[in-house]
């Protein structure tokens, strides 16, 4: 973790976070049996190391720590809420291997184990007897960014000699050649257009919850905020606004792309996408209300799209896999409970007063339009598109004439209504006490502001801090350096 | 904090605290009787009453122009801040009084009107979040938290649009209107960015933001975009008569009572800004005055009651804009305020309207005799039947949004669909083999 005072415990934390799921999955390889348990109990592992992380992390310094144990959290409420038809050690194995894998990403400070972390997280996603999709667009677009983003660390090493991000910042290391390389990867990976049809691809035909999991990883935008702008302050000064309109162009694109879409999966993805590409957009900002509003959407869009996704597979399974939204299928009768945790979830991401969206939202739309005031109104429009289409979704999911084909169908059973009631209350409580989640968050966005902005910022003390230099800490990654 | 301090917390909050009680012992499986529900609701909206009366008590006896209670900051980062602070004044009260006392007797009404409805539940939670949600935003001491309120009245008004969920039309009906009012709140959305960014500030708690010259105009004309898109001004009046299809109560206290009225609320606590430019405040006149002329011709050829109280509705508030834009601000008070309580009282009889007339001509000893006079005779005939295939249309007003911005929209969004399909490896397997038909088996004709 950059800029963190020295922590003897954290290798241990990071290794217990990172090391759990991943040996839960040799024991699921060998048991083949319980794998809702030993899910549930290695990402419950995770949720605790990471919260003694967060503990231990000094005020303002713990984003990474804040998006482990957010990632860790998910994933426990994944593997409650996952149904028993798709809940084989399989599933249970490939979500702790992609929460171990996202883990090593977040935790890293080195580019190779970054590296690592991103490539393997994306390889449940690769292999057929895991999540692989049916189509090929999301296989590509994954392997694209890896071999982009291996690329870009081989030339960065190759020209810098060093490996460790806090060495190599405001060093601009292998020039406009990595840079070029490392946005390539940010455009594959999180779908930015014209790479964005892999995510609606990858929701339709692969498995729904592993997949929103994947997504709200944000790899993408932890490369833009741990990477390439401490990396490159003045490269990414003159050209990132080119990636920042191509975020915005996505936000608007997928929001349009939204309006006419029927299948449920895809429409998801493609709200999922947009409110993704504002995370960008934000983070791109380089105003302290920006980036704090990207990183406190971070959450909201998190939380709230595996929610959604959850609720939708949990509404396959009931009432069948071919639902669509082009006519009125009437399931709130069916299940009403799980069409009020729909509403509120898909009400949270676009913006609803009371949830911490609504926060969010504000603060982006208010940093966007500072650093772009053209362009910037893009995303309150695409943001009010967005709104109509989870809307249209809902109404065409939950509305309608009752249907009579089914036999009697249980709406949220108790594990999915606590782990749905859960998220839920974590929307609305940050959405009244929003300023818990931003205090933090805006103290980060200022070390990302400045760490873009300054050359070397990240070794550099600040005026308003006290004198003492910022010195990274070893982390899980110790062994590499 | 002091009595009526705490006074106006409680009139705000307490329908917020009571809604989300409600909301979330639902959530875990418990659902209260119509009995209890309804007498929950109107203990909450006559504790309200009180307290508001406290509060009016003690603005008249002390002479205080506003009673002020700041909470700080709900969230800042850096120089941008978001003031969490109430404000009772002399514009704001009435509007105070007006929806506690209009959600109270709603309140009452629907106990029995909506005795045994299937969604008497929701009815009830979606009204105390309308009554929090309008509080909030008449209470509200900065634009930031006016927004806040301002969307709840939205969403809380599109869900009761679309009530009777068991009909299509309803439904749709309610995604439309629901378009509209997130259209014209990126109005207020950046209004209020501008403010901050001019100004330095969005509240009015102490004084209106200091904008003059080009600055008022572009911060006035997109609060009228707002202000326009929730009382469905021209041209955005085409989504009101959809707004009909709501049970009758909500249609009362919404577009005859509370909602309709927040756009002008806005324009009548944005005055001061209004004042200093001459461009907005002409815009405002002649947006009022054309929805006005729209909505009686418009409301002349409406073939049922509900519809033809919404085009009424429509024209008086095109004259509350009208006054606002000239600065006359008590009469537009005024108006408002008397036209809020006839309208939700007439919205209330509209069910019952046949029953009215049938009394009254049994009272009188048979039917009033028509006087054979209509403005419209002014007209000649050629004029008379365009006007009435205008009116019969709406003015054609969703006519012209559907042909120039909803279908092009569409067609670029089905564009985009053919260019993402390309290189889509065909039907997936998710498709080519449904599982279960979402038809039920008599639909698919099977026995």
């Amino acid at each position: 973790m950059a800029g963190t005072a020295w922590n003897p415990g954290a290798p241990v934390l990071d290794g217990i976070a990172i090391g759990a799921p991943w040996l839960a999955v040799a024991v699921l390889t060998v048991l083949r049996g319980h794998a809702r348990i030993v899910g549930l109990m290695a990402s419950l592992a995770s949720v605790a190391a990471s919260a003694l992380l967060l503990l231990a992390a000094p005020k303002g310094e713990s984003l990474y720590e804040a998006l482990m144990l957010l990632f860790s959290c998910l994933t426990a409420a994944a593997t409650l809420v996952l149904p028993k038809r798709d809940c084989d050690f399989r599933a249970i194995g490939g979500i702790l291997f992609l929460l171990g894998a996202t883990l090593l990403a977040y935790s890293s400070e080195n580019l190779v184990v970054f590296l690592m972390g991103w490539v393997l997280s994306t390889t449940p996603f690769l292999r057929e007897s895991w999540f692989r999709a049916r189509s090929w667009r999301p296989v590509a677009s994954l392997l694209l960014s890896s071999l982009a983003l291996g690329a870009a660390v081989s030339i960065i090493y190759y020209s810098g000699h060093a490996l460790s991000v806090n060495t190599l910042s405001g060093r601009s290391p292998g020039g406009m050649a990595a840079f070029g390389l490392l946005v390539v990867a940010v455009i594959f990976r999180k779908g930015i257009w014209p790479a964005h049809a892999w995510v609606a691809d990858a929701a339709e035909s692969g498995p729904s919850i592993p997949t929103a999991l994947l997504l709200n990883g944000h790899l993408g935008a932890l490369l833009v905020a741990k990477l390439i702008l401490p990396l490159y302050p003045r490269t990414a000064g003159n050209l990132f606004p080119i990636l920042s309109w191509l975020a915005m162009a996505t936000a608007i694109y997928v929001a349009i792309r939204a309006l006419t879409e029927n299948s449920p999966r895809r429409l998801l993805a493609y709200l999922a996408l947009s409110q993704s590409a504002c995370i960008l957009a934000g983070l791109e900002s380089r105003t302290s209300e920006g980036i704090t509003g990207a990183l406190v959407h971070w959450f909201v869009v998190t939380v709230s799209t595996t929610g959604l996704f959850g609720i939708l597979r949990l509404l396959e399974v009931r009432f069948g896999e071919n639902l669509t939204a082009s006519d009125y299928l009437g399931l709130a009768g069916h299940a009403p409970r799980l069409a009020v945790f729909f509403a509120v979830f898909g009400l949270a991401l676009v913006g609803l007063p009371g949830t911490l969206s609504f926060c969010s939202q504000d603060l982006l739309i208010h940093g966007t339009l500072m650093s772009h005031p053209v362009t910037g109104i893009v995303l309150p429009i695409a943001t009010a598109m967005n709104a109509v289409s989870i809307l249209r979704l809902f109404a065409r999911l939950f509305l309608g004439r009752r249907r009579t084909g089914f036999t009697h169908m249980a709406d949220a059973l108790p594990r999915e209504r606590w782990t749905l009631a859960a998220g839920v209350l974590f929307v609305v409580l940050g959405g009244l006490f929003p300023n818990l989640i931003v205090a933090q968050r805006s103290a980060e966005a200022d070390r990302v502001a400045m760490a873009s902005a300054a050359p070397n910022a990240w070794a550099e003390p600040r005026e308003d801090r006290g004198s003492a230099p910022i010195i990274a800490p070893p982390r899980f990654d110790f062994w590499l350096r | 904090m002091s009595s009526s301090q705490a006074a106006l917390v409680f009139v705000v909050m307490a329908p917020g605290a009571v809604f989300f009680s409600l909301a979330l012992t639902w959530l875990v499986g418990w659902v209260p009787s119509e009995r209890t529900l309804s007498r929950i609701t109107g203990l909450t909206f006559t504790a309200c009453l009180l307290a508001l009366l406290h509060l009016l008590w003690t603005l008249a006896s002390t002479g205080d122009s506003a009673i002020v209670v700041t909470f700080g900051n709900w969230f800042a980062v850096h120089e941008y801040r978001f003031p969490l602070v109430l404000m009772a004044d002399h514009l704001s009260l009435p509007f105070l009084a007006m929806t506690v006392v209009l959600s109270g007797l709603i309140g009452q009404f629907s106990a029995t009107y909506l005795h045994r409805e299937s969604g008497f539940f929701r009815f009830f939670v979606l009204l105390l979040l309308f009554a929090f949600g309008s509080l909030l935003a008449f209470a509200a001491g900065s634009f930031d938290l006016l927004i806040g309120g301002w969307e709840l009245v939205g969403i809380t008004s599109v869900l009761l649009i679309a009530f009777f969920d068991q009909r299509p039309a309803p439904v749709e009906n309610s995604v439309r209107v629901f378009a509209v009012y997130r259209a014209c709140d990126i109005g207020l959305l950046v209004a209020v960015f501008a403010m901050h960014n001019w100004a330095g500030n969005a509240s009015f708690a102490t004084g209106m933001p200091k904008l003059a010259g080009a600055e008022a105009t572009v911060v006035c004309l997109f609060l009228l975009l707002a202000a326009a898109g929730k009382a469905a001004q021209i041209p955005f009046s085409g989504w009101l008569p959809r707004a009909m299809e709501g049970p009758t109560p909500s249609s009362a206290i919404f577009y005859g009572g509370i909602s309709i009225h927040a756009g002008a609320y806005l324009l009548l606590r944005v005055q001061p800004l209004l004042v200093e430019t001459r461009i907005a405040s002409i815009c405002v006149i002649v947006i009022g005055l054309a929805t006005a002329v729209y909505g009686t011709i418009a409301g002349h050829a409406s073939a049922d009651a509900k519809t033809s109280l919404a085009f009424a509705s429509l024209t008086q508030v095109g004259v509350v804009f009208v006054e606002i834009g000239f600065g006359l601000r008590s009469i537009a008070i005024a108006h408002i305020l008397g036209h809020a309580v006839v309208r939700t009282l007439q919205f209330l009889r509209a069910p019952s309207m046949l029953h009215d007339y049938h009394r009254m001509h049994s009272a009188i000893g048979g039917e009033i005799s028509p006087t054979g006079r209509h403005l419209e005779d002014l007209f000649p005939e050629r004029t008379r039947l365009w006007l009435y295939r205008w009116a019969l249309d709406r003015g054609h007003l969703d006519t012209i949004l559907d042909r120039w911005f909803i279908y092009p929209l569409l067609q670029i969004s089905r564009l985009f669909a053919a260019l993402d399909s390309v290189g889509r490896s065909g039907r997936t397997e998710r498709q080519a083999n449904p599982t279960i038909s979402m038809r039920s088996p008599a639909e698919q004709g099977v026995e």
